[in-house]
């Protein structure tokens, strides 16, 4: 298709704009359709739906530090996704990003809490041990899945349950702080060289942005590696391969691409981006480890990848989206009578009704190229039946 | 090591392999009709919910009837996605599976205003003859059983011979092998598949059901463990065959008791508890990375049916 997939005409719009203009489309419904059944529900509980969706609207939108705690919920989620699409780009599922990052952080906290440096080597060096940690943790189900041919979905879940003991064990053991007067399971705090500045403080904005607002350097970095993740998949050879792979292995094999190895770079790259996901809450608002550490946002992250489709741009909206759905939450909880649940139930019904508008377009994409193609082979045959 | 610890690990091994089972059981039907089953997890977290509520109303056999129908209802979403839209089957697992999470912490909310239950009734146990009076304690390990787990020993005989000597058992079978043909014959896939998920999602979501109802007496959240992907890979190591399924249930139901009653045992006691609590999941690791190349799953398994028009 290559270069006349741009020039292409469909009822007078270019291809990718009515490529774009169903997307879209199918995006309002699925929107449409869940909010439709969430309404429902809410009135099942005696709530006006309106009135709830306004009331998440304001409380994520109405004050710049209301956004900041938007953009605050939205930076794990986005390298979270990032990790979780660059696996999927070569048809792999990284289930395991939630125990990527968890021992991630406790790399992070041992070097954080053991080495004294000034902040230039120190914060990178942490950072570097959060990567390092997630790639080891990647490493095993990646190197498993084309060694002996062990699915990936199954492998990296019981890797997460490993995680979660071995985390466990370094808060008891090595990592426990020695403080007297402590008795949660915590280390001890972390100094201030190892801390990631504040957005508010770093710009003097704290009487608009405060202290509570934990919205941090790692959001930039996140947007960049959004970025980053872009132009690895469409403008490099990685990951032309990583697409190639995904697409059509048995072409990809044929072309002389070693589908084992991409698919082994590509998932250490996504437990690269996983080793982030923790760093905000451990280096931005906690300053420490301790046994309430966040959990699930692996698992956000799946689904912010899918409402995404997997695009570092869409990605990055989706987890903006979903920041202030959780944002609204508190809202929920202050102004009317329901359970904040509420909202991981109208969570659940956005991811379920964009996965299938997304397949219904694509199928009607395909079919709308088919006809094209069909139509195409027919006005050439006419052509050379009339010259013949 | 005194020999009562074996027992007891015996008997928590055997309600294990009981959950293990009858999920992965689930499993085999929906995936030898054709659909790959991730969302089993999913599943199952929906039947223990479900069924710690209706078993603190209604007592525990609606709890476990509850968690069934619960497990089959939810179950049709994965249906509808990937035999309807056909969407793709790891997708709609991963999804059913979050949005499962998400169901039963907001259902608790409602059912218990917190994210555990009250202690739950449960079935009366029963000593096996015989048995029972083993010497040594060795007994313990087959008293005080659940009728449950009796019935994931006995439910092979039926599920064997409705796959293999039945004619919807023949057309299931065909359905994941070769969906074409099926269809050539003039027998719907569609159908077919969704009988297979729903026959997965009432399995797991009994199942479910009966960890909280049976085993914890308790729902409490995140209490399923990742025991939905340990029956999937129970079911890959069982080469997707009951018989073989339940060997390898039995493997994974005592890997679980490890942690829970043998920690006491000489060489796994002077690991520290968190290392001893890792085993289970090495122990699927290892199971699966040993056996995949061994096995073969079913010809048509994870692909959507392309065929035109009612399938």
């Amino acid at each position: 298709m290559g270069d006349t997939a741009g020039t292409a005409q469909v009822g007078g719009r270019p291809k990718w704009v009515d490529t774009f203009m169903i997307q879209g489309l199918a995006l309002a419904g699925a929107l449409l359709f869940a909010a439709l059944v969430g309404g429902i529900i809410i009135s099942a509980f005696g709530e006006n739906p309106f009135f709830v969706y306004r009331v998440l609207w304001f409380f994520s939108t109405s004050r710049l530090s209301d956004f900041g705690k938007v953009l605050e919920n939205a930076t794990p989620l986005i390298f979270s996704a990032l990790a979780v699409a660059v696996a999927f780009k070569a048809s792999m599922f990284n289930i395991g990003v939630e125990g990527q990052y968890y021992v991630g952080m406790v790399a992070a906290a041992a070097v954080a809490v053991f080495l004294d440096l000034p902040t230039v080597l120190h914060l990178p060096l942490v950072v570097l041990a959060a990567i390092l940690g997630a790639v080891i943790w990647a490493a095993i189900p990646a190197i498993l899945k084309v060694k002996t041919g062990a699915h990936e979905v199954v492998t990296t879940i019981m890797m997460n349950g490993i995680a979660v003991s071995l985390l466990a064990w370094a808060l008891l053991n090595p990592l426990r702080t020695s403080r007297q007067g402590l008795i949660d399971l915590r280390t001890d705090q972390f100094p201030e060289s190892a801390l990631i500045p504040n957005l508010g403080s770093t710009f003097g904005l704290e009487n608009v942005l405060p202290r509570s607002v934990h919205l941090t350097w790692l959001f930039p970095l996140a947007l960049l590696a959004a970025l980053m993740v872009w132009f690895l998949l469409h403008r490099t050879s990685l990951g032309f391969e990583t697409r190639a792979v995904g697409g059509a292995p048995g072409a990809a094999e044929a072309g002389g691409i070693s589908i084992g190895a991409t698919q082994i770079m590509v998932f250490l790259l996504s437990g690269a981006l996983a080793g982030f996901v923790g760093l905000n809450h451990l280096l931005g608002d906690a300053g420490f480890l301790g046994a309430n550490y966040e959990t699930q946002l692996g698992f956000t992250g799946i689904a912010v990848a899918f409402l995404g489709r997997n695009n570092p741009i869409g990605i990055v909206l989706a987890a903006i989206g979903i920041g202030m759905l959780n944002r609204g939450e508190d809202g929920l909880a202050l102004v009317t009578d329901l359970p904040r649940e509420i909202v991981i139930i109208l969570e659940g019904l956005l991811i379920l009704s964009v996965v299938v508008a997304y397949e219904i377009t694509r199928r009607i994409v395909l079919r709308r190229r088919q006809r094209e193609v069909r139509a195409g082979e027919l006005a050439t045959e006419k052509v050379h039946g009339a010259t013949a | 090591m005194p020999l009562l610890d074996l027992g007891a690990a015996i008997a928590i091994g055997l309600s294990y392999f009981t959950l293990i089972s009858l999920t992965g059981l689930g499993g085999l039907f929906s995936e030898r009709s054709g659909i790959v089953n991730i969302g089993l997890e999913g599943m199952l977290i929906v039947g223990t919910v479900m069924g710690a509520w209706a078993s603190l109303e209604w007592g525990p056999i609606a709890g476990l009837l509850m968690g069934m129908t619960a497990g089959a209802v939810f179950s049709l979403v994965h249906a509808l996605a990937t035999v309807t839209f056909r969407v793709d089957h790891i997708v709609s697992g991963v999804v059913i599976n979050i949005v499962a999470f998400g169901l039963a912490r907001f259902l608790s909310q409602i059912f218990f205003g917190s994210t555990q239950s009250d202690r739950l009734p449960a079935l009366d146990k029963i000593d096996i003859p015989g048995l029972a009076s083993l010497p040594l304690g060795l007994g313990r390990a087959f008293q005080r059983m659940s009728w449950i787990t009796i019935l994931a020993f006995l439910i092979t005989i039926p599920a064997l011979f409705v796959l293999n000597r039945t004619r919807f058992g023949l057309r299931l079978r065909s359905a994941g092998e070769n969906p074409a043909a099926t269809l050539t014959l003039g027998v719907r896939v569609a159908p077919l598949r969704y009988a297979g998920v729903v026959i997965s999602g009432a399995l797991a979501g009994f199942a479910g059901a009966f960890l909280a109802i049976e085993v914890n007496q308790l729902f409490q959240e995140g209490q399923t463990q990742g025991l939905g992907f340990i029956a999937l890979a129970a079911l890959i190591l069982g080469n997707w065959q009951p018989l073989r399924l339940m060997a390898g249930a039995l493997i994974f139901g005592f890997a679980q008791a490890i942690p829970l009653r043998l920690n006491d045992a000489p060489v796994i006691s002077l690991l520290p508890e968190q290392f001893i609590r890792m085993i289970p999941y090495i122990v699927t690791i290892i199971a699966i990375a040993g056996f995949v190349g061994r096995v073969s799953p079913p010809a048509a398994a994870g692909k959507a049916y392309e065929g035109g028009g009612r399938i």
